[in-house]
């Protein structure tokens, strides 16, 4: 019954998009979180090893964050796409 | 019968190709007025106003060259000025209002075009036919890998601007949404047309200032250092000349 209800309020294909979109963006953005945390982890603890260093190490982490923001931003690319191309 | 045929070309062109004009043709303004005052400076006097902002832009440049590539491409710190500019400007003209040329997939594909040619170019031009080796890196069965790999500098610098100036105006326009809705909720009293702008002003300069402003600057300084990285991969290293590197 609840099957029912279901099918009269909402395609089966728009409900299986919405899913696959929530993933994409859930699954890429969290991967992308722990891969930024490491590096500015590892930022900061060089920086504190050796103070002297600092502007070398925070060009290096805004360019690896730029990096890793690549990947979530692809998966966001994605998410928009299935969202306006499956309706 | 031709001025229908120019209509219609005109109306099928993207507004981001006209933007893209407009922001090729500031820079050609601010170029020419710099060209026409060095003429008449004075080379021992301190540099004001526009020749100050100049001549800072071209230390910075030529010294990112000279640290990250070697002596052998100090002329390539003019073609980075323009195109860090270029960029620089075109995300920042979102700003106005009017859209920006990142938006349409086929400018950052040329951007990033032409650092592919630079790679390919530079390589043939230090190794000659040695070119070919980088497709049998390791061992020869990894040919198809070495093939497809040739393409991902490519790919992933036009999908970066890319996505990030698409990403950016997707969430504004929801934020833009949010924002008109939540004004008309809380000022319910006022007539239907004149509710919704209470709340915006507010916010949205902040918002702006994210995913605008700081996006521009970040992925400028992205591409422009994975460029120049990538080439000077190609080249072969400083210590096979025997001139010391010398930095303004």
């Amino acid at each position: 019954m609840l099957i029912d209800v279901l099918h009269t309020l909402m395609d089966v294909g728009t409900g299986l998009a919405a899913i696959g979109a929530g993933l994409a963006i859930g699954i890429g953005g969290g991967m992308s979180g722990i891969g930024e945390g490491n590096i500015c982890a590892k930022g900061v603890e060089g920086i504190a090893r050796n103070p002297e260093a600092d502007s070398k190490i925070r060009t290096g982490m805004i360019l690896g964050c730029a990096l890793d923001e690549t990947t979530g931003i692809y998966s966001l690319l994605i998410a928009i796409l299935i969202i306006f191309v499956l309706k | 019968m031709m001025l229908f045929d120019i209509a219609s070309i005109i109306e099928q062109i993207p507004g981001e190709i006209y933007i893209s004009i407009l922001v090729v043709f500031v820079i050609f303004v601010f170029s020419l007025i710099v060209f026409f005052k060095v003429k008449k400076a004075d080379p021992l006097k301190k540099p004001k106003g526009i020749l100050l902002l100049a001549e800072i832009g071209v230390t910075t440049f030529d010294g990112m060259v000279q640290k990250q590539m070697g002596r052998h491409f100090e002329g390539l710190g003019g073609y980075f000025m323009g195109v860090a500019i270029y960029m620089f400007l075109a995300f920042t003209i979102g700003l106005l209002g009017l859209p920006s040329p990142m938006g349409y997939y086929m400018v950052p594909f040329s951007l990033a075009l032409v650092t592919f040619f630079m790679i390919h170019i530079t390589s043939i031009r230090y190794k000659k036919w040695g070119y070919f080796h980088r497709f049998i890196e390791p061992f020869p069965p990894f040919l198809p890998i070495n093939l497809l790999s040739m393409w991902a500098p490519l790919i992933s610098m036009s999908f970066r601007l890319f996505c990030n100036a698409l990403a950016g105006w997707a969430i504004m326009s929801l934020l833009y949404y949010v924002m008109q809705a939540a004004s008309g909720a809380i000022f319910f009293f006022l007539p239907a047309g004149l509710n919704t702008v209470f709340i915006a002003p507010f916010i949205a300069s902040w918002l702006h200032l994210y995913f605008d402003l700081f996006s521009a600057f970040i992925q400028t300084l992205v591409f422009l250092m994975l460029s120049m990285i990538f080439i000077a991969q190609e080249a072969p290293s400083e210590d096979d000349l025997a001139i010391a590197p010398v930095v303004a």
